[in-house]
């Protein structure tokens, strides 16, 4: 087999380039698409609320308590700041974002034009994310966030969303990783058959067999004519194949 | 490719693909990175593990079963 460690080598190398390629481009995510912590605010973190539908979203703080959505409808969403008298706060900007795998698949905005530092105050925010609806459903963390007017986050707040998808499962993504897992789960039930590769088949080693001493050749692939030495004897009937 | 190394490659694609299709069931949550990354190794491990077992034992059922057809064919 002299193709065998060139061929280990190739997969060798490939799968070294792939893994450095994933490595590369891990790195190279711009900050801002990556996942980050929740920022508390220097004043008491109940000052800051975000409703969902009415349902206050820091009740959902973890995957068991999810909210249950449904992407395909559209959903209010309603952040709100009270500060006590000294302070106030400039939110330009009120933000959901949507989380996989650490980056920001979805994001909505709503943006105040001519924002005002006040102590208090509400952002409406309507939400109908169809792009994902159809792809995706499952547990997502989502973080909403205050944005000031000079791009600081002054509050955030992460919460889960388990979404439905529209019927029950008509969504790309889960439908996709079925039929893969189906091809997979077949093509492991047939592995067996990948022994054979590299290896004789023993009806081919009989055929190939050299004759023993004195007994001649017996196999039924021996029917062409000899050559050499054995061109002196007499050639055994053929005993297999269409011969008779 | 022998058997082996054949059911530990359908074994690691379906370790990763279960591990996604959980989160799509909710019985998992990938939303931040590392944890993501954690399960999908994990899950690939355990997959390609027991896709190796699988495919060395699938692997010697055939081999045992072709060698029986050739002793048992006509000479």
């Amino acid at each position: 087999m002299p193709h065998r460690p060139f061929r280990q080598r190739r997969s060798r190398l490939s799968l070294a380039a792939v893994a450095f390629v994933l490595v590369a481009l891990l790195l190279n995510v711009p900050g801002p698409a990556r996942a980050s912590g929740p920022v508390s605010p220097a004043v008491s973190a109940a000052a800051y609320t975000v409703t969902w539908n009415g349902a206050d979203v820091s009740a959902a703080g973890s995957a068991s308590s999810a909210l249950v959505i449904d992407l395909t409808q559209q959903a209010n969403l309603l952040f709100n700041w009270t500060l006590s008298a000294p302070n106030t706060a400039d939110v330009s900007d009120a933000r959901i974002q949507m989380f996989y795998f650490g980056f920001a698949v979805a994001t909505r905005d709503q943006v105040l034009t001519n924002p005002v530092a006040r102590a208090s105050g509400s952002i409406p925010l309507s939400w109908t994310p169809l792009s994902v609806a159809y792809l995706l459903e499952g547990v997502y963390r989502i973080t909403a966030s205050f944005i000031a007017a000079n791009g600081s986050t002054l509050f955030s707040e992460n919460f889960y969303v388990r979404d439905n998808a529209p019927l029950g499962i008509v969504a790309i993504l889960p439908i996709v990783l079925l039929a893969i897992m189906v091809y997979e789960v077949y093509g492991l039930a047939r592995s067996g058959r990948y022994e054979m590769i590299g290896r004789v088949p023993p009806a081919a080693t009989t055929a190939s067999a050299p004759p023993s001493t004195g007994g001649g050749p017996s196999g039924g692939g021996s029917e062409t004519s000899s050559t050499g030495s054995d061109s002196t004897r007499p050639s055994p009937p053929p005993s297999g194949g269409g011969a008779s | 490719m022998s058997a082996t190394s054949h059911g530990a490659a359908c074994g690691v694609v379906i370790g990763i693909v279960f591990v996604v299709f959980l989160q799509q069931i909710s019985y998992l949550d990938l939303s931040n990175l590392v944890p993501s990354l954690v399960d999908l190794a994990v899950g690939a491990v355990v997959g390609g593990v027991l896709g190796a077992v699988i495919g060395r034992l699938l692997g010697r059922a055939y081999l045992a079963r072709h060698a029986a057809d050739a002793a048992t064919q006509p000479k």
